[in-house]
């Protein structure tokens, strides 16, 4: 039975979002909510951006690939546990997915031009959200498929948090411009192909703009953006699609982060973004938490040889002032998000990437085990 | 021996010649390994050298003026403390001091680039905003005094995290690789220089004593050297465990298994950080310099200037 928040969402969500920022462990809460949901009966995907190959090797996979595979239910016997669901697990590759988008919605004549395109290059890799974006989207994509009663995707790092929430909203702006609306319609008007931009008159703006980018470089923006406009209605609703999945009541978002005082800054900023845009914090899940050392230890310690005492001391005040850092940082970011469940996970001896490991991340998550 | 004696530091079958000799320094790793306490230190050390330094974030909210405990230096470079000047590198004010630089004329440059049209043309010319915040940057390394001497002798780049670094620092490679010649292509080609010049520039690579950390960092030396041909300086295995208990110890505190548990984590975690140093050791061909974890309820200026001491002999080559 589970205790905390994520209990109920892992029973009842269709899907869940981890996000927060690089290196605070996204990856294994992802990869456990999914485990867990699964060995309650609730056949569940792990879509993650970038594992360390030692989680495939311990959901006994080889590697993990941009498409789904099964997690054998073999690799959960040495915990005594058999899954009452099934388990899929994958890894994204943003460009093969943006370039599958591109296949499904582009009319087959644009199709190799669109994918040829400079332009195209920078929008699948480069530009600011379309890493989230195509995350996004795959998981629209996966949920209107229906395999799976839960999905969990596990975010790409993202160097700030808007990128993250305002990515459908970039794509849509993207396609709906009104400068590019009004540089396409003449165009499209004549029914030409190639448009130039220098139909503009070679305006003032457009020769400076030249002069900065170079003409050539203006010609090819011209010719994607014409490319692209044969598709925007594909592409257009399902942005809408994955901008409404946000939203959805049966969405919901965990915020992972660890307790040093920098990461916790970035949560509470990323938190109150996603209060703004109304997404539903499920819970604030602080990874790698020192605890605090039991005082009775003390005691013990002050049994031992000299030599030895002075080391187990040593460790034990180093412990305690990570202890005390995390606590500190911990009341901070319960001030500062109100109302959103904080959930601790400890951080283990060693690294945090096989299935016990994963095991124990999950009793925490869930409330079997609390940190003192 | 002291604890820090303990560490694997300096391998001594690497001679290198120190950071000071170098220009640009290069900082980057896995998010949330410590780059910009790194950068911080390096950038300090630098200026008690009495090297004139600018230490330079990308886009992000700014860290290392807090760290060292100054008010926060904004899009304009700003004095921090003698021979120490710090910039956040912010994309619109990039863009605008370049446009002007193009353009020659302030007026010119509102006209163009602050028309809608334009704005929205720039977000998708691909790469233009990488390209523009490194030609800050580079602009900076270039710049000179009025008395010809340098303006910063040396620049420190806290870099982005390693994806994004590569990202950032193959921009202008990738540029030349795609584009026709033009005003783009002519700024990329001397950013392009100054980067594959060993004598300019080093990379420094961050990474915790932990799996993925150490992994990026050795993806990220791999991507350095073929794609943008940039040589890795250094690793810093940053956040270090020194080695404490012997196995003696740990079997001597099988009476006390609260207490052995304790002494085994913390010999775990030295462990990881020796099998971390060997590793990148062995993948980077460079020298790896172990900070320690430091103990302090507040991570400030003391605590930079403590791994400044740590960070000695990786910024003056000596052993």
């Amino acid at each position: 039975m589970s205790t905390t928040a994520l209990g109920p969402a892992l029973a009842s969500k269709r899907v869940l979002i981890c996000v927060g920022s690089g290196g605070v462990g996204k990856t294994t809460v992802a990869a456990t909510l999914a485990l867990r949901a699964a060995v309650e009966g609730r056949s569940s995907l792990v879509c993650t951006i970038d594992p360390a190959k030692r989680l495939a090797n311990s959901l006994g996979l080889k590697a993990l690939g941009n498409a789904e595979a099964e997690v054998p239910a073999s690799v959960l016997e040495p915990m005594g546990v058999s899954p009452k669901a099934s388990l899929h697990a994958m890894m994204l590759d943003m460009k093969a997915t943006w370039d599958d988008l591109i296949t499904r919605v582009a009319p087959p004549e644009q199709r190799e031009r669109i994918l040829a395109n400079r332009f195209y290059q920078s929008l699948s890799t480069a530009l600011a959200g379309s890493q989230e974006y195509i995350a996004m989207e795959k998981v629209w994509e996966l949920r209107r498929r229906d395999d799976y009663e839960l999905i969990v995707l596990d975010t790409p790092p993202t160097a700030h948090a808007m990128d993250f929430l305002d990515a459908p909203n970039r794509v849509l702006d993207f396609l709906d411009n009104e400068a590019a609306k009004w540089l396409l319609t003449p165009a499209l008007k004549a029914g030409k192909v190639g448009l130039s931009l220098f139909n503009l008159g070679g305006s003032y703006v457009t020769r400076a703009l030249a002069k900065f980018t170079g003409a050539e470089m203006l010609q090819e923006l011209s010719n994607f953006m014409l490319a692209m406009s044969s598709m925007n209605e594909g592409f257009r609703e399902r942005a809408r699609g994955v901008r409404a999945l946000l939203e959805d009541a049966r969405t919901g978002f965990v915020l992972v982060t660890s307790p040093s005082p920098e990461r916790l800054d970035e949560a509470i900023q990323f938190h109150a973004l996603m209060k703004q845009n109304r997404m539903d914090v499920l819970a604030l899940v602080v990874n790698r938490v020192h605890p605090l050392p039991a005082p009775s230890l003390w005691d013990e310690a002050a049994t031992l040889a000299p030599g030895r005492r002075t080391k187990v001391e040593e460790t034990l005040r180093e412990l305690r002032v990570l202890a005390e850092q995390d606590l500190r940082g911990i009341a901070q970011l319960k001030d500062a998000c109100p109302g959103t469940p904080i959930i601790q996970v400890p951080r283990f001896g060693l690294d945090v990437h096989d299935l016990t490991a994963l095991w124990n991340t999950g009793r925490y998550l869930l409330g079997d085990d609390v940190l003192a | 021996m002291t604890p820090e004696g303990a560490i694997p530091t300096v391998r001594r079958s690497f001679f290198m010649a120190g950071l000071l000799d170098k220009r640009l320094w290069i900082v980057s790793g896995k998010g949330g390994v410590g780059k910009s306490t790194i950068a911080a230190a390096l950038a300090l050390r630098s200026a008690r050298a009495g090297r004139r330094t600018l230490v330079c974030e990308v886009n992000t909210q700014e860290r290392i003026s807090g760290l060292l405990e100054r008010p926060p230096a904004g899009p304009d470079v700003k004095r921090l403390e003698e021979n120490l000047w710090a910039v956040d590198v912010r994309p619109q004010e990039a863009m605008r001091e370049y446009g002007i630089m193009v353009l020659r004329f302030e007026t010119l440059y509102k006209t163009v680039f602050e028309n809608r049209l334009v704005r929205y043309f720039l977000r998708f010319v691909p790469s233009l905003q990488e390209l523009v915040l490194l030609g800050k940057i580079m602009f900076h390394l270039q710049e000179k005094l009025p008395d010809g001497r340098w303006r910063y002798d040396t620049v420190v780049l806290d870099a982005p995290a390693t994806g994004h670094a590569i990202s950032f620092l193959s921009v202008p490679q990738v540029l030349l690789q795609t584009l026709p010649p033009g005003p783009m292509t002519r700024e990329a080609l001397k950013m392009r220089d100054l980067l594959v010049d060993p004598a300019v520039t080093a990379a420094v690579l961050v990474a915790l004593p932990e799996e993925m950390p150490v992994n990026e960092a050795v993806e990220l030396h791999a991507a350095l050297k073929d794609k943008v041909r940039i040589r890795t300086h250094a690793a810093v295995l940053n956040q270090s465990f020194p080695e404490r208990f012997t196995d003696g110890d740990l079997e001597a505190l099988a009476g006390h298994p609260e207490l052995q548990r304790v002494a085994q984590a913390h010999h775990d975690r030295a462990a990881l950080a020796v099998l971390a140093g060997t590793k990148l050791e062995r993948n980077l061909h460079a020298p790896v310099y172990a900070v320690p974890r430091l103990f302090v309820p507040r991570f400030g200026r003391d605590a930079v200037e403590q791994v400044m001491g740590h960070l000695e002999p990786l910024v003056t080559g000596e052993t």
